[in-house]
């Protein structure tokens, strides 16, 4: 594996940052992606912008593997790929779809949006995830 | 017309949408192995543990930061016509047990929600099962917070 370096991720998660601004001054939505899917299901009442951003978001990760690697020697991207049987990630979809339903909120609506306003209920869902999902790399050691 | 079909709310959505998606890429959260090797401490002091989710959502909380002081001078935002704040308020069951379970399938995977959609640009083997049983865990999950609520949910969101 090559060295560590600090530059893609801090940009990327500037990115991130920046795009969850964008939408918040602009538009007063919070950027967060199990809220954006999870009201594609009916009652459908405003659901293009949601489909505009989930599409773009898809756009702007195929165009970044596109452009970024030849732009930046450094960057080596790793493989895209699952880890598990099928029926461990089946297990691990539905997981992430019910806790973030019932939890309302995931990684980006509340460990970024929600911790940035400092939210009381984000930092007490954040500290529980992240808690449970550190656990549960330990347990299982699918790494 | 409603404000969510303006071309300009539907650019910003685009807009952002496109820096988040690419973001993600360039942090490399597109990977699960990259998150999954975040979320193994026992690696620590060994070497093999990889920071660069801690950077990606620091960075990200920072910017995020600044976004809302700049929102919070404004009566409203650019392009609607108030700010949509997360109906709940309560530090209550639902969240702790959401966070649990989310936690667990999110340590089993190192795939949360933006880096599921976004692989579909990608079409890794087996991604459609993860995208499949996200999608029922998030419709079941509707039913099973009405239940934990007790008939005290919000109006569904616009």
């Amino acid at each position: 594996m090559d060295a560590f370096s600090p530059w893609p991720p801090l940009i990327g998660g500037l990115m991130i940052g920046l795009a969850s601004a964008i939408l918040w001054i602009g538009n007063g939505r919070i950027a967060g992606i199990s809220g954006l899917f999870g009201q594609l299901l009916p009652p459908l009442g405003t659901v293009w912008w949601r489909v505009t951003f989930l599409v773009a978001m898809i756009a702007g990760a195929v165009g970044a593997a596109a452009i970024v690697p030849a732009l930046f020697e450094g960057f080596r991207p790793e493989a895209p790929q699952l880890v598990g049987t099928p029926l461990w990630i089946a297990t691990a979809g539905l997981l992430v779809g019910l806790g973030t339903k019932i939890g309302n909120g995931c990684t980006s609506g509340h460990g970024v949006c929600g911790i940035a306003r400092f939210s009381k209920r984000s930092f007490v869902n954040v500290g529980i995830f992240f808690a449970v999902a550190i656990a549960t790399v330990a347990i299982t050691g699918i790494v | 017309m409603r404000a969510e079909h303006a071309p300009a709310y539907l650019a910003v959505a685009s807009v952002s949408g496109l820096i988040f998606g690419a973001g993600l890429y360039i942090a490399q959260m597109t990977s699960p192995l990259v998150v999954l090797k975040f979320l193994d401490f026992g690696e620590l002091f060994s070497g093999g543990w990889d920071p660069s989710l801690g950077f990606v959502i620091a960075s990200a909380i920072l910017v995020m930061i600044v976004g809302v002081r700049i929102a919070a001078r404004r009566a409203r935002p650019l392009f609607e016509n108030r700010f949509y704040l997360p109906e709940f308020t309560d530090i209550d069951t639902p969240l702790i047990l959401g966070g649990l379970l989310f936690g667990v399938g999110w340590g089993m995977s190192g795939i949360c929600p933006g880096p599921a959609i976004s692989l579909i640009g990608f079409m890794p083997d087996n991604l459609w099962i993860f995208l499949g049983t996200m999608f029922a865990g998030s419709f079941i999950g509707h039913y099973v917070l009405q239940a934990l609520k007790g008939g005290k949910m919000p109006a569904p969101a616009e």
